[in-house]
């Protein structure tokens, strides 16, 4: 890897006192201008003024409106459709089915398997089976209500243990095996034979709902010249546009893709626009007017991608001690009915060799091994989700450790020390980490923070009745940065104008994360101008460079790294310009605040501006281009063996709660979380970051699933689909420690998705040590923590 | 359909519409007056995007007919910033201390944070809680958005 | 089995073609009369927006009787309190009348849905949806609540163990009649109430199980001169538990006899096995739990306590 040895000597000196954290703790840079500070979000001002234009916001004159024929059947053979009355309603304007798809009939995140059309077959509930364009959505609607489809049903295989029987229905013909992955890494008996315990445990994880508050809504515009505009919120214009054009059969450069404001994401909004983005399309390709197709909320649940279920089996061996010898980890991970972001891209991308990497958790163990199974079923598919695979797996891995904990009776606290991750520790993958590996600094700032020791002491009844007991629990985590792929690249060009104000062109989107407020603070900070002097263009894939999707915890790093050299190519400009007009050396020159000066002599200044104007006037390029890539990924695909993320984010949480043991009702009374983030960019904005996932988090350890039955999801609407209230979410304290990264822009690594990962386990394990019960398949709702604690023999006596 | 008659105060300015029956408040707000602040997050009352105040309460714009604001108040939030373009405390407390991301539940946020401050000026963090249990916010895990109330009301935390 | 069409397509708009704001009682009728099987009475409206949304009802026309006169007070009438059919839940929890003569309705009340919907729905829509575990209509049950219904014919008087007949059906005949007033007795001295509730999470959430009960102590002989326990969703409609009030009435006042009478209630609740609600087995359990907390509550308030 690059700057391997300055990196490692930046972390060693950081970290020549074991875990003394205090130096580590965030605090705002003195030798950085608008990079490290809380600088208020560029778009907050239109976002509480209710002037923002979301997707939905959009003017609709002159718009078709799209709606989507879905299938009743989780599987079935199309065998007729019959559109005649539907196309005659007055006002429809088109009703399409497989065969009026223009290009190729199928899209995908990874891998093409899903129709935008279904032709022959019907793989899901929810799958489309013809699309309507109208006048007005209330026809397209009668329109859809008048085409008739005879169906001949189909078993459904309903779970991916099914699915992989030999007799099981086929939903694809490839076979219903989508990807099978493996990690081996020592020698496993040996691992068994060294253990002095050994402890085995299923969990499961149901299907999660993004439930970002915006539904989704897209619009299709044709253009005179053959163009297609195809516009909405979304997280991956990039991929969106692969898929248009190949749907629509034109050439990449005739796809014009425009992310417009999101209201939320969570990895959702990466494939849901190209699900609607090609439909609406194909619509307006067809009508060759304006398309517009916005789903309900009720749509929403039904019809997007949803967080991969899993069954995952775990063999845990430990010494008495508590030192870890072996692993063996078994996941049945769910696909749904298409592939979506489910399957390898080489070497370590795709959502399910994520989870088969991170399975082990962030510790170090002798012996591993990891077998994965991703199963085609005709669920719901699954796609991104914040923590890409790695959620599920955490919850796992962090309930054994509690367990084995319990079982060696040793404190949640020493196993982990004992075994946590730690600068040259080899992960399970054989990775060495060497550089910006801050996790037992984050367990030791949340123990002290929390008070762990002195609460462990304390938990119990909190009444006299002895109904609410306390507890408390730990989750540590970690999270790559980046995706694992071979084109991980980055994209971003900077403009320097006559009057040195600056565009700046990403193709990274904004879905709440701040995004268009951190990336424009690398740009201020390089260039050496005040933040208002930048303004970020709304992605168009016409104008701003490749960038990947925004995903993987990855636009700060990747793409503020491609920044920092766009940038610097500009400022490079302007200092030769400024040295010619100030007499003094380029070396010598600093810009900061929009002013250049002379360092030995800060009295000889000149604005940035006037640098910028007489570069212009002289023909001198102002334009920067800048391009990242991470260090290469790599992974063995016999063996699992290699570096598959050239860095990663790790985190502690504590949770306290309080469960009522009659009912099991269950309340979290206090958090704290700790992370090691490599540099805080915008502190604030990481802050918001860590509430939102451990809120996240939260969740999906209480409350949330999308209950399915026969297929069929039974709560589409927010008032089934429960997500944490105010009123469910304790007061968080976060700390950020900053353990430099040598890949990072000023040390920064990714934060969007960690804070959403260990907090579920925390949680659980928080409700086992209150009340002596513990799920182990989600959610942990009333009723399930009430029959664990029956199935422990009921709570404590005291 | 028939056409009705609706007159209200929107935003301290008088309203003159004429409607179908069927029209609920969001949509009279959205598509016919221009006032896109409102969202729509699930049409059934539960997620609180759409939240405007009614004679100085917060009720859900999406489950309300438009016909039942004749004759009533309605402020949106468009309607907190004042005619000098200067905002609201609230606003500006939520913009300064971080309660914002996605944005989408923000005017509901804000909106029903107004109702509360108006009728009780120094809640406690329970009490404002409360008040705002009928927004779901998927980003920000509510503390900021409880910090900014408190701030825009001058309580120290 | 296919699902259905409108469960898997979903618009924005309600099928409504009239809306009607009669200016009095009679007048409100006649519109009734006019549209019979096709009107929809409607106050706060926040049950029935979403139901004609989903298309789970036939209704067209809107016959909104929040402007009839004289519906939005909370009054008392000797020791009867009389909530008229347009009283919010907002309005009745903040109201200090229901607080002091009837706690567990006010904290029925405040648990409904969110600030929002409790400033728009009304006590009296929650009736007549009849939900097996309307928020409102336990604690009314428990309070031995009456209904006033309205026709050209007259009105009758209907107490709530008669109102409702199954889930979403009452006895109100939707095309003539209208509710127009809730009655019951405020709760005096020697008397206490309690509401209690069980959810996933703390707001904006139907509920998994509600109990109230209303207990009348008998001070000389320390024992439960009267009792009255109200369940939801143990059955299609809010249910009575009988067999527990039986069991209590002269009992003692203590744990035992509370626990005892818990244990009755489940007798004859048959809930629902729900994916989304609970268990059946869960939900039995919990009736005997909430039972018994809420006379545990009752008993507190009624300024006694348990030996």
């Amino acid at each position: 890897m690059r700057n391997q040895d300055e990196g490692r000597k930046d972390v060693q000196l950081l970290t020549k006192e074991k875990f003394d954290f205090q130096q580590l703790l965030q605090s705002p840079s003195t030798d950085l201008a608008v990079a490290g500070q809380s600088v208020q979000r560029t778009d907050a001002r239109l976002k509480v003024t209710g002037k923002l234009i979301y997707g939905a916001d959009y003017g609709q004159q002159g718009f078709l409106h799209g709606k989507i024929l879905r299938s009743p059947h989780p599987h079935a053979l199309i065998l007729a459709i019959r559109t005649e009355k539907a196309a005659a309603l007055p006002g429809v304007a088109a009703v399409l089915t497989a065969r009026d798809v223009p290009g190729r009939n199928g899209f995908g995140a990874i891998i093409p398997d899903q129709p935008v059309i279904c032709g022959d077959k019907v793989r899901y509930v929810g799958d489309a089976v013809a699309l309507v364009a109208a006048e007005t959505e209330k026809i397209a609607q009668q329109a859809l209500e008048l085409i008739e489809v005879d169906y001949e049903i189909l078993p459904a295989v309903l779970d991916p243990r099914e699915a992989l029987k030999e007799d099981a229905p086929q939903i694809h013909e490839k076979g219903n095996l989508l990807s099978y992955n493996k990690l081996r890494k020592g020698d496993l008996e040996a691992g068994w034979r060294e253990a002095e315990v050994v402890l085995e445990r299923t969990y499961r994880v149901p299907f999660l709902e993004h439930a970002y508050l915006e539904p989704d809504v897209t619009m299709a515009v044709p253009q005179a010249d053959g163009t297609m505009v195809v516009e909405g919120p979304m997280q991956a214009p990039f991929t969106t546009r692969r898929n248009l054009a190949a749907v629509l059969g034109l050439p990449i450069n005739q796809v014009r893709v425009r992310q417009v404001p999101m209201g939320g994401g969570f990895g959702g909004k990466e494939d849901s626009p190209i699900d609607i983005g090609c439909r609406a399309a194909v619509l307006a390709r067809h009508t060759g007017r304006p398309v517009r197709l916005a789903l309900e909320r009720e749509e929403v649940t039904i019809q997007t991608c949803k967080r991969h279920p899993m069954i995952m089996t775990i063999k845990l061996g430990a010494r008495r001690d508590g030192t870890l010898t072996a692993f063996a980890g078994v996941i049945y991970d769910e696909q749904g009915a298409y592939a979506s972001l489910g399957p390898v891209i080489p070497p370590a991308g795709g959502s399910h060799i994520h989870s088969m990497i991170m399975m082990p958790g962030p510790y170090e163990i002798p012996h591993v091994s990891v077998d994965a199974y991703l199963c085609y079923t005709n669920h719901p598919y699954g796609g991104a989700m914040r923590g890409f695979g790695a959620p599920q797996v955490h919850i796992a891995h962090e309930q054994i450790m509690d367990e084995l904990a319990l079982e060696l009776g040793l404190d949640p606290l020493e196993i982990r020390r004992k075994n946590a991750f730690k600068l040259g520790s080899a992960t399970a993958t054989g990775q060495v980490l060497d550089q910006s590996v801050g996790l037992r600094e984050t367990l030791e700032a949340c123990a002290r923070e929390f008070d762990w020791a002195g609460r462990f002491r304390r938990t119990g009844y909190v009444d006299a009745e002895k109904t609410r007991r306390r507890g408390i629990g730990v989750g540590l985590g970690w999270y790559r940065t980046s995706i694992g792929t071979a084109g991980d690249g980055c994209g971003a060009n900077v403009y320097v104008h006559e009057d040195g104000s600056a565009l700046l062109f990403t193709g990274i989107t904004e879905m709440g994360q701040g995004s268009y407020t951190v990336l424009p603070q690398i740009c201020a900070e390089e260039l050496g101008i005040c933040l208002d002097q930048v303004r970020l263009v709304q992605p168009d894939t016409h104008m701003v460079p490749e960038s990947g999707p925004t995903v993987g915890s990855r636009s700060t790093t990747l793409m503020g790294n491609a920044i920092i050299q766009a940038a610097r190519q500009v400022k490079e400009t302007i200092l030769e310009t400024a040295s010619e007009m100030l007499l003094v050396p380029a070396s010598r020159l600093e810009a900061r605040a929009g002013r250049i000066c002379d360092r030995e002599n800060p009295e000889r200044v000149l604005l940035f501006r006037e640098a910028a104007a007489r570069a212009m006037a002289r023909g001198k390029r102002l334009i920067g281009q800048g391009w990242w890539t991470p260090p290469p990924a790599t992974l063995d695909p016999e063996t699992g063996q290699g570096n598959p993320y050239f860095v990663y984010t790790y985190s502690t949480h504590m949770a306290e709660v309080e469960v009522d043991v009659e009912t099991g009702e269950v309340e979290v009374t206090d958090y704290v979380a700790a992370f090691d983030v490599g540099k805080a960019i915008n502190p604030r904005a990481v802050e918001g970051q860590i509430e939102g996932g451990v809120a996240m988090g939260l969740g999906y350890a209480l409350m949330e699933e999308v209950v399915l039955k026969n297929g069929v999801p039974q709560n589409l609407s927010l008032q089934n689909y429960l997500i944490p209230t105010i009123l469910d979410v304790p007061r968080i304290k976060s700390i950020v420690l900053e353990m430099p990264n040598a890949h990072g822009p000023y040390g920064a690594k990714g934060i969007g998705e960690m804070p959403n990962i260990p907090a579920t386990p925390a949680i659980l394990n928080a409700i086992a040590n209150a009340c002596g019960g513990r799920v182990r398949s989600l959610p942990a709702d009333p009723e399930k923590v009430y029959w664990a604690i029956k199935e422990a023999g009921g709570a404590p006596q005291e | 359909m028939n056409s009705l008659d609706l007159a209200f105060q929107l935003n301290g300015r008088a309203v003159k519409v004429s409607m179908a029956p069927d029209t609920l408040l969001v949509d009279l707000l959205r598509d016919v007056l221009g006032l896109k602040g409102t969202k729509i997050g699930c049409r059934e009352g539960e997620c609180g995007a759409c939240t405007v105040l009614l004679d100085g309460r917060p009720v859900n714009s999406c489950i309300l007919p438009a016909l039942k604001v004749q004759g009533r108040s309605v402020v949106t939030i468009e309607g907190l910033t004042r005619a000098d373009g200067s905002l609201d405390p609230l606003q500006q407390a939520f913009i300064e201390t971080g309660a914002v991301q996605c944005g989408f539940c923000t005017p509901g946020m804000i909106l029903n944070a107004k109702a509360l401050l108006t009728e009780n000026p120094k809640p406690g963090e329970e009490e404002i809680r409360r008040a705002l249990s009928g927004v779901l916010c998927r980003c920000t895990g509510y503390q900021k958005i409880v910090q900014a109330v408190q701030a825009a009301a001058g309580i120290a935390e | 089995m296919a699902t259905a069409f409108r469960e898997l397509h979903w618009s924005g708009d309600i099928p409504v073609t009239a809306y009607h704001f009669p200016p009095s009682l009679p007048e409100a009728l006649n519109v009734l009369e006019r549209f019979p099987g096709k009107a929809r009475i409607l106050a706060g409206g926040t049950d029935v927006i979403p139901e004609l949304r989903r298309r789970d009802s036939a209704a067209e026309v809107l016959v909104d009787i929040s402007r009839l006169p004289g519906l939005n007070t909370i009054t008392q009438a000797g020791d009867e309190i009389r909530l008229g059919a347009q009283v919010t839940h907002a309005q009745a929890a903040a109201s200090p009348l229901i607080q002091e003569k009837a706690g567990l309705l006010a904290e029925g009340a405040a648990a409904v849905g969110s600030p929002q919907i409790r400033n728009v729905a009304t006590v009296a829509g929650n009736l007549i949806s009849a939900r097996p575990a309307a928020d409102a209509s336990i604690p009314l049950l428990a309070l031995r609540a009456a209904v006033v219904l309205v026709s050209k014919a007259g009105e009758r008087i209907v107490p709530l163990t008669d109102f409702f007949q199954d889930v979403g059906k009452t006895v109100l005949d939707e095309n003539r009649e209208i509710l127009t007033e809730i009655r019951f007795k405020g709760l005096g001295a020697l008397q206490g109430g309690c509401y209690l509730r069980l959810s996933k999470r703390r707001a904006l959430t139907l509920p998994m199980l509600v109990a109230s009960a209303v207990v009348t102590i008998d001070p000389d002989k320390k024992c439960f001169a009267d009792t009255s326990i109200a369940l939801g969703p143990v059955a299609p409609v809010p249910y009575r538990a009988r067999p527990a009030e039986v069991r209590l009435r002269g009992g003692a006042l203590t744990l035992k006899a509370i626990r005892e009478a818990a244990a009755a209630a489940v007798q004859e609740c048959s809930p629902r096995d729900s994916l989304l609600r609970g268990s059946c087995d869960y939900r039995q359990e919990m009736v005997q739990v909430l039972v018994r907390r809420a006379l545990q509550k009752a008993v507190e308030r009624a300024g006694f306590s348990l030996e």
